[in-house]
């Protein structure tokens, strides 16, 4: 579709408004975290400024390392992410697939749970962790993450398996592939998509988390979210650390997003067969 | 040897209280091009599925070269479907697509590679073995689907409305091209359809289904010429058979006034539905009178309605036709011609 130089001078102007908006607090975060504190603090701010690398030295090596941090955040979000997904994958399909009774209420109540606000269930989620002695550790911590991401995953990842013709299934049946190899050959690599979405959402979810982090967790197991938050006591904010700890910790997010969206948009593409083939 | 005749013996199949097929008995032959036809929800497609092991009978067994296969699992069947939607799997191209089933039982590759290009020469698809189904157009994708039938030489095909996907001209090509490739490859072939004009030309026999059961079994011929019942007649034809009530005495039926002789002979007085197709219908100087409603020109042939009373007849008849709409005219039809239906059963009455 053709537009007019108006219409698209316009478009590009509200796009530019709103990509402002969202990249602003980033790269505001960014040049901060090249600053010196006393160039932080500087009032009016200064755009203008010797750059040092000081922060990032800081927050990697120094005293106030939050390698470690990272390395649990890693942990107990890849440990998440994994569970999740060989328990969802499973039980996205059947719930796709079968017709159980109960089947719209169960969906009700995958999403209910995500609407639940996680404050009200710290407590409990403390107290049954100090029992079964879990606190501070990384099982404890990718259990309660499991609570939040198994259903949301599930939820997320149904529509996808819904959208694959049962025909199809079926032709593989007849093609002596046999439910599993069926299931492997057919209907995964076709959500493969949906599969790179979830992964990244869930990852993010737990990568991000800050509230059961603190509660729950301790001196063992201190996430990215909680050292970060270490920068700002009573006495001073360290703000040009705490930007650079933020770039750290936001980096291997963002590579995963670059990475997986390759994924997700050869997922999408596989989806737009034309005519019988999909449909 | 497997040749590939198909049995089902008293098939039921229930959804709940809801009874979609009531005891099917069926036998096909070896080689035979089977058409399952009827109209949507008349329970062919059950059938078939219930032949590939898609759907479990609730009753009833189904046999394949005398073994009962009622619990075979699909895989195990040695049938090939084409689905009417194709299924074609669409992450995988026109090669792994064909491949796919003898990947499936480990065959090597060198006989994948030949007997891919062997399937896909005999559809005419060998150019696109690189494609992705969604890069194919239609008849294409039908194609390769048939490709992927074909490819392991099965006991039997099983073919569920393939044509319906396609447009009209496509449709009249690959039905012709269909019936060849079953004829070369002699394989038993069951095949599904709610077109009457497909089945007719394309079927050595045919069952016609109509509200889960068969009603009648034979060839498109003999089904055309003795339709089973009322229902059939009219479903079997286009522009189907005319029904009409009449009353039966002698020789005669009497529809309204007017009265037309048959070859039929039954005892007694009784009221029937008598039938006549349309290319059966005669017009001319004498018979029963009626008035021509509307004239629809085929080309090689004139469709007429006819108003009789308050009933509507259809006339097939040559190019060659003075009347016009709006005059009357009379028609008859060979006695032969005159079938009979039960007015309460329906059935045919032969006599």
């Amino acid at each position: 579709m053709r537009r007019s130089g108006i219409a698209s001078a316009v478009l590009i102007g509200v796009a530019g408004v709103f990509l402002t908006l969202w990249t602003f607090p980033v790269l505001w975060a960014l040049l901060t975290s090249f600053k010196s504190e006393r160039d932080v603090l500087a009032y009016p701010p200064t755009l203008f400024f010797t750059p040092t690398l000081g922060n990032y030295r800081d927050v990697l090596f120094g005293a106030t390392t939050i390698l470690p941090n990272l390395i649990s955040s890693f942990i107990v979000a890849t440990f998440t992410t994994i569970l999740t997904m060989l328990l969802a994958i499973p039980a996205a399909y059947a719930l796709a697939r079968l017709n159980l009774p109960g089947k719209r209420a169960g969906g009700f109540y995958i999403l209910a749970t995500q609407m639940l606000p996680p404050v009200g269930l710290i407590i409990p989620y403390f107290l049954f962790l100090q029992k079964i002695g879990w606190l501070d550790s990384y099982k404890g911590m990718t259990l309660i993450y499991l609570t939040f991401s198994l259903p949301f995953a599930i939820w997320l990842l149904v529509s996808y398996f819904e959208d694959i013709p049962r025909e199809m299934e079926e032709a593989a049946l007849i093609d002596r592939a046999g439910r599993m190899r069926a299931f492997l050959y057919v209907v995964l690599p076709q959500v493969r998509g949906g599969i790179a979405v979830t992964v990244i959402f869930v990852f993010l979810n737990a990568w991000n988390e800050f509230l059961f982090a603190v509660v729950l967790g301790g001196n063992n197991v201190r996430q990215v979210t909680v050292a970060m938050f270490n920068f700002i006591s009573v006495e001073q904010t360290l703000w040009a650390k705490l930007a650079a700890a933020a770039i750290v910790t936001m980096a291997p997010v963002i590579l995963l997003g670059l990475f997986a969206q390759r994924h997700i948009v050869k997922g999408l593409t596989v989806g737009a067969v034309k005519g019988g083939g999909r449909r | 040897m497997n040749n590939g005749r198909v049995s089902l013996k008293k098939v039921v199949k229930r959804h709940g209280a809801f009874t979609a097929l009531h005891g099917i008995d069926l036998d096909i032959e070896p080689g035979e091009f089977f058409a399952l036809l009827g109209p949507s929800g008349s329970g062919k497609t059950t059938t078939l599925r219930i032949v590939a092991g898609l759907e479990e009978a609730s009753e009833g067994s189904v046999f394949l070269d005398g073994t009962d296969i009622t619990n075979t699992e699909p895989g195990d069947r040695d049938v090939a479907m084409v689905f009417q939607s194709y299924a074609l799997y669409p992450h995988m191209n026109v090669y792994q697509n064909i491949a796919f089933p003898m990947r499936m039982v480990g065959m090597p590759k060198s006989d994948i590679d030949m007997a891919v290009l062997d399937a896909a020469k005999k559809v005419h698809i060998e150019h696109l073995l690189d494609r992705k189904p969604g890069q194919l157009s239609g008849g294409q994708q039908q194609r390769c689907a048939l490709a992927r039938a074909i490819v392991r030489q099965p006991r039997l095909f099983l073919l569920d409305e393939p044509l319906s996907n396609l447009d009209a001209k496509l449709r009249l090509e690959t039905r012709g091209e269909l019936k060849k490739l079953q004829r070369s490859l002699g394989v038993t072939t069951i095949y599904v359809t709610h077109d009457q004009e497909e089945a007719m030309t394309i079927a050595d026999r045919m069952a016609v289904f109509m509200d889960g059961q068969i009603v009648q079994v034979g060839s498109p011929k003999f089904v055309f010429d003795n339709p089973a019942t009322a229902d059939v007649a009219n479903f079997i034809g286009s522009p189907p058979m005319n029904l009409m009530p009449a009353v039966y005495r002698d020789g005669v039926v009497r529809i309204g006034t007017h009265e037309l002789q048959t070859s039929c002979r039954i005892a007694g007085e009784r009221n029937v539905i008598a039938g006549i197709r349309p290319s059966s219908v005669r017009l001319g100087p004498s018979g029963i009178p009626a008035r021509i409603d509307l004239i629809e020109n085929l080309g090689d042939a004139l469709l007429v309605d006819l108003k009789l009373d308050d009933m509507m007849i259809r006339a097939r008849t040559g190019a060659e036709l003075t009347s016009r709409e709006g005059e009357s005219v009379f028609f008859s039809a060979e006695p032969a011609h005159v079938h009979l239906f039960d007015t309460e059963s329906r059935v045919r009455i032969n006599g």
